[in-house]
């Protein structure tokens, strides 16, 4: 029984209860940092470290309720529901939220993903029958995801259903605006290339994987905001923030700093991935 | 000056409270929310907020602050009142604050002064400022180590609980700062004092009430500093943060890095560093000429208390010019604004001297470091407000006026060049009638300082999204190195199952992103990590509170871990002495909440049928319940007297005091209610030793005991610190905000 609990049964009871635990828990949460300080200093002492920079990180605390909050929130938004599920009954967590749209999302996602564009528009539009035409941008490039998909499954063959949609659905919101007009050009010019030779980086991109990836994470965005939630997982800005931090002290000459500030990803727990084809064109992941 | 409070506590405690006027609000403060609620019931209302919702609010200035006669004359001005009002009640110095806290307890009880929040808001033009007054946060505090624990980390979303809480007496913190790294260092140090004092207290039963004055004159901001001499406070280092920490959990004290102190906020005017024709006065927030007229080469200045922090990233404050109105608007006074190192000479106004800059009121010039002023800006005077800020990070300053700001005076100003080191806010006078005011964030600013600081940080946050993550991996996306972190991170802590699922979500993501059917998609090998499998199973029985199931475990699988780690053993054990007591503690309530229900029951029913047959079945129940918490508390205190035999001998300090601790535990009948104690037995304690317990079993499987993920963080955290230094990008961004944006675990 938690102390709130107890208090609250003396009848101190508060409204804003919710709004109390939270806010208390980062504290009780930052307190832990201090505690758990400790194991840290003594395991990571065994080297001595060459940089004073190196010795400091090793002396700062990692809060593990953060971390696992992180990571609970990571899975959560970006539509990981397997995982998300597993991590709340392993690390003995409550759910991050009630979030009954986690499963749709992902689907919305998965759907994208496999450049079924249609069955994502549909499963959109019943998620949120406003959501499209509150954002056009939105609209336009899942449509336009979907006249590449189309190009792609024409290609060297009959292109007449790519051409029926462009003219149909594609053209008419392309109209009015003109970025959205010259992004058309460049999709319906894909029509005309071959494939496999040199085609323009621009092209290029728009026939890799990451045009879904990249309309996919748009969606689920905007998804959140919908629903009046963050856009996108914390851990994003976390990572974000330790690359500029790096390049700022850099630039601004802070002293001590080692040549390399290793994040530790390469190290003996790495991550395995089997096989050897790799398919979106960046380097093989292989860290071992 | 004197002390205004002082006999308002006569009035209204008695004889009794005031031999030591300021005992009981400390004690109440430290204590937990008793004695504040006992305040509110002997203490008027009237002290609350009648003042600043009253329509006419001279009148309430009159009657409640005869001490600031200026002041009221200044904010009779009818743009301005809430803003006086507000001010009094702050300037009467950290009592005010328990006043503002209790008339806002009273509400719960009758309809008082209290108005609902929405009438202040859309009354009041400056509401933002009132944030703080209108917080609905709780008052009082259930928990110790909630109030322990809310020192470090003193900015919650939108709410002070310095102010709501009342953890922290005459804490000096300007909104605009409010959640920054330096705030939050400062807020961490005043804590660790208060519960320095505390501890030292408790030690030593003689020397309460004096020690209890000692802590007020450590703050830093209290009624005394006006020599800078009780400003500094000796802490001692690293002794007193420890003190802090340890409140809550033992092991944070072996931690050989102590950061450094960082220097208080200027809270008031320096006596000590002032021109002797200055005079000053209302704790030290007023400044007034006194002196002959001086010639026209000099002035007399006055430097605050405390340099200005580069950490702060920016920092503002303000003056009222108090004088007389003249008829005429050419003849404004020779007031001056601005700051400057402790070599520029204090008979000459800022700005005229080498390493000082300023803002003169007579002919609204800037000055900089020499005797030829730049025309800059209006001419201010009576009942204008001026304020200076400095933006360390861009190397700048500008004025605002009247709560409007003002193009940039100064630029380029190499902070790091000032050879005296330190730059420090000043202001000058010179003529007789000559008459400011300064506030330093003791309140709201007239300028939306809030506004500016948050543009500031939009600036540096917009910077950071921009930023290429590759450099960190080179060849994985944002999204694959997250991936990566994330299912690195699953694997090195144990939680086999989770990153097992996360792998074949990635799989499927992967296998959909395939462009043709013919693509291979390369799996992750999850390794079937007995070691993996062997750690989560240990982490999941203390989690659920089975210390003995995680020890068999533990031997088991890595016999010599507990052996060569007596920290974490020792831990373990204790664990399991504050589960025991935890238990009983459960079962204890549980009868209770039975015998309660049943008396209610039984009042609303009066004397029913089966009331015998329904007191029987209870009486049963009870009798359960009474031998089942028997047994325990019997269990209970053996394991307790093995443990202290077992560790009698132990040199640590730290164990005995630990071990004290803990066994006070058994003293309470209901522990889990003492605020004193219950931070003990918090589930989050498991999750502490947990993990302490997986680090000492990575490191004997020769692995590091941490994934990179928290390397990440780590090494975030501390460039962050570098960047912040002086004046760097770094002030202005946290890791705390960061994870604010979503709500904490809980556990289960």
């Amino acid at each position: 029984m938690s102390n709130w609990q107890a208090f609250q049964q003396q009848g101190h009871l508060d409204p804003d209860f919710a709004f109390r635990e939270h806010i208390f828990a980062q504290f009780r949460q930052a307190a832990q940092r201090q505690s758990q300080a400790a194991p840290m200093t003594s395991s990571t002492a065994t080297a001595t470290p060459k940089y004073a920079f190196e010795a400091r990180v090793g002396h700062t605390k990692t809060p593990k309720n953060d971390i696992n909050a992180l990571i609970l929130d990571y899975l959560t938004m970006e539509g990981y529901p397997g995982a998300a599920a597993n991590f709340s009954k392993e690390a003995n967590l409550a759910p991050q939220q009630a979030d009954p749209s986690i499963k749709t999302r992902q689907e919305i996602q998965h759907a994208i993903h496999s450049g079924d564009i249609e069955t994502a528009i549909t499963a959109l539009n019943a998620l949120d029958s406003d959501i499209l035409d509150k954002n056009p941008e939105l609209h336009f490039s899942l449509l336009r995801l979907q006249l590449v998909e189309l190009i792609r499954q024409c290609y060297g063959g009959d292109i007449t259903p790519a051409l029926d949609f462009a003219t149909q659905q594609v053209a008419p919101r392309a109209s009015i605006n003109e970025q959205f007009r010259v992004d058309l050009e460049r999709a319906m010019s894909l029509l005309f290339f071959d494939h496999d030779s040199n085609l323009s980086p621009e092209l290029k991109d728009l026939l890799s994987s990451d045009l879904r990836r990249k309309t996919a994470t748009k969606v689920n965005e905007a998804v959140l905001v919908r629903q009046d939630q963050r856009r996108e997982a914390a851990i994003r800005a976390l990572v974000r923030m330790r690359a500029w931090a790096e390049s700022s002290a850099r630039s601004s000459k802070i002293k001590d700093l080692p040549p390399d500030i290793d994040i530790g990803l390469n190290g003996e727990n790495a991550v395995e991935f089997q096989g050897l084809t790799e398919t979106n064109g960046h380097e093989p992941m292989i860290t071992t | 000056m004197t002390n205004p409070y002082q006999q308002s506590q006569q009035s209204q405690h008695g004889a009794a409270a005031s031999n030591f006027p300021r005992s009981t609000s400390y004690a109440s403060i430290v204590s937990g929310s008793q004695q504040q609620q006992q305040q509110s019931a002997t203490r008027s209302s009237a002290l609350g907020f009648s003042h600043i919702l009253d329509p006419n609010p001279d009148a309430e200035l009159d009657t409640h602050n005869p001490y600031y006669p200026e002041l009221d004359r200044l904010f009779s001005r009818p743009n301005i009142p809430t803003f006086g009002g507000a001010g009094m009640d702050m300037d009467t110095g950290y009592t005010s604050r328990n006043q503002n806290e209790n008339g806002h307890n009273n509400n719960n009880t009758n309809s008082g002064p209290w108005p609902p929040p929405a009438r202040l808001g859309s009354n009041f033009s400056m509401s933002r400022a009132f944030d703080m007054f209108l917080n609905k946060e709780p008052l009082s505090f259930a928990d110790a180590a909630d109030v322990d624990s809310a020192a470090h980390k003193g900015t919650g979303a939108g709410a002070n609980p310095f102010l709501s809480g009342g953890t922290a007496p005459n804490f000096l913190a300007p909104s605009y700062l409010r959640g920054t790294t330096y705030l939050t260092k400062l807020e961490e140090q005043h804590r660790a004092r208060i519960l320095a004092e505390r501890e030292r207290e408790a030690s030593v039963p003689g020397a309460k009430t004096q020690t209890r004055a000692g802590v007020l004159a450590t703050n830093g901001n209290s009624h005394h500093t006006l020599s800078p001499m009780s400003g500094k406070v000796h802490t001692g280092g690293g002794s007193h943060r420890g003190v802090a920490f340890d409140v809550v959990e033992k092991s944070a004290l072996s931690q050989g890095l102590v950061e450094e102190e960082v220097n208080p906020l200027p809270s008031r005017w320096n006596m000590d560093d002032r021109e002797p024709s200055l005079e000053l006065s209302g704790d030290g927030y007023e400044v007034t000429f006194t002196g002959r007229m001086s010639n026209e080469h000099e002035a007399s200045a006055v430097r605050a208390d405390h340099p200005m922090n580069p950490a702060c990233g920016i920092y503002y404050f303000e003056i009222t010019v108090l004088n007389k109105k003249k008829s005429s608007t050419d003849d404004m006074p020779p007031i001056a604004i601005g700051f400057s190192s402790q070599m520029a000479a204090l008979n000459r106004a800022p700005g005229w001297e080498p390493e000082s800059w300023g803002y003169h009121g007579d002919d609204g010039n800037c000055f900089a470091a020499q005797n030829v002023g730049k025309a800059y800006g209006p001419k201010f005077g009576p009942k204008d407000t001026v304020g200076c800020c400095i933006n360390f990070r861009l190397g700048q300053a500008f004025f605002t006026k009247n709560g409007k700001e003002l193009k940039v005076a100064f630029r380029d100003i190499n902070f790091k060049d000032v050879k005296a080191g330190k730059l420090f806010p000043m202001v000058g006078l010179k003529k007789t009638g000559d008459h400011i005011w300064a506030n330093f964030g003791q309140q709201p600013f007239m300028f939306d300082i809030d506004n500016y600081m948050l543009e500031q940080q939009q600036i540096i946050e917009d910077e950071i999204n921009r930023v290429d993550t590759r450099i960190l991996a080179p060849g994985l996306s944002e999204t694959e190195l997250i991936q990566q972190l994330v299912l690195q991170f699953l694997q090195h802590d144990g939680y086999v199952e989770t990153a097992r699922a996360f792998a074949e979500e990635i799989h499927s993501e992967k296998s959909a992103l395939r462009l043709s059917a013919k693509e291979q998609v390369k799996g992750i090998n999850i390794k079937d990590d007995e070691d993996a499998n062997n750690r989560q199973r240990i982490r999941r029985a203390i989690l659920e509170g089975d210390i003995d199931r995680a020890m068999r475990y533990t031997e088991q699988y890595y016999p010599n871990v507990l052996k060569e780690n007596e920290q974490v053993y020792f831990r373990l054990k204790c664990r399991k002495f504050i589960e025991m007591i935890r238990k009983e503690a459960e079962m204890n309530l549980k009868l209770e909440d039975r015998n309660r229900r049943l008396e209610e029951q039984r009042s609303r029913q009066g004397l029913g049928d089966n009331d015998e047959e329904m007191q029987d079945e209870w009486d049963d129940e009870r009798e359960f319940y009474i031998d089942q918490l028997g047994k325990l508390s019997m269990e209970a205190l053996e394991y307790g007297q093995e443990l202290r035999a077992e560790f009698t001998n132990n040199p640590s300090r730290e164990m005995t005091k630990h071990l004290d601790e803990i066994s006070s535990l058994i003293a309470y009948p209901h522990p889990l209610q003492v605020p004193e104690v219950s931070h003990l037995m918090d589930a989050k304690g498991r999750v502490a030793v947990a993990e302490e317990l997986n680090s000492a079993i990575l490191t004997s499987l020769g692995k590091s005991s941490r994934a990179a993920l928290e390397n990440v963080y780590a090494q975030t955290s501390v460039l962050l610190e570098d960047l912040a230094k002086d004046g760097g990008p770094g002030a202005f961004v946290t890791l705390e905000a960061l994870f604010r944006q979503f709500p904490p675990s809980k556990l289960l």
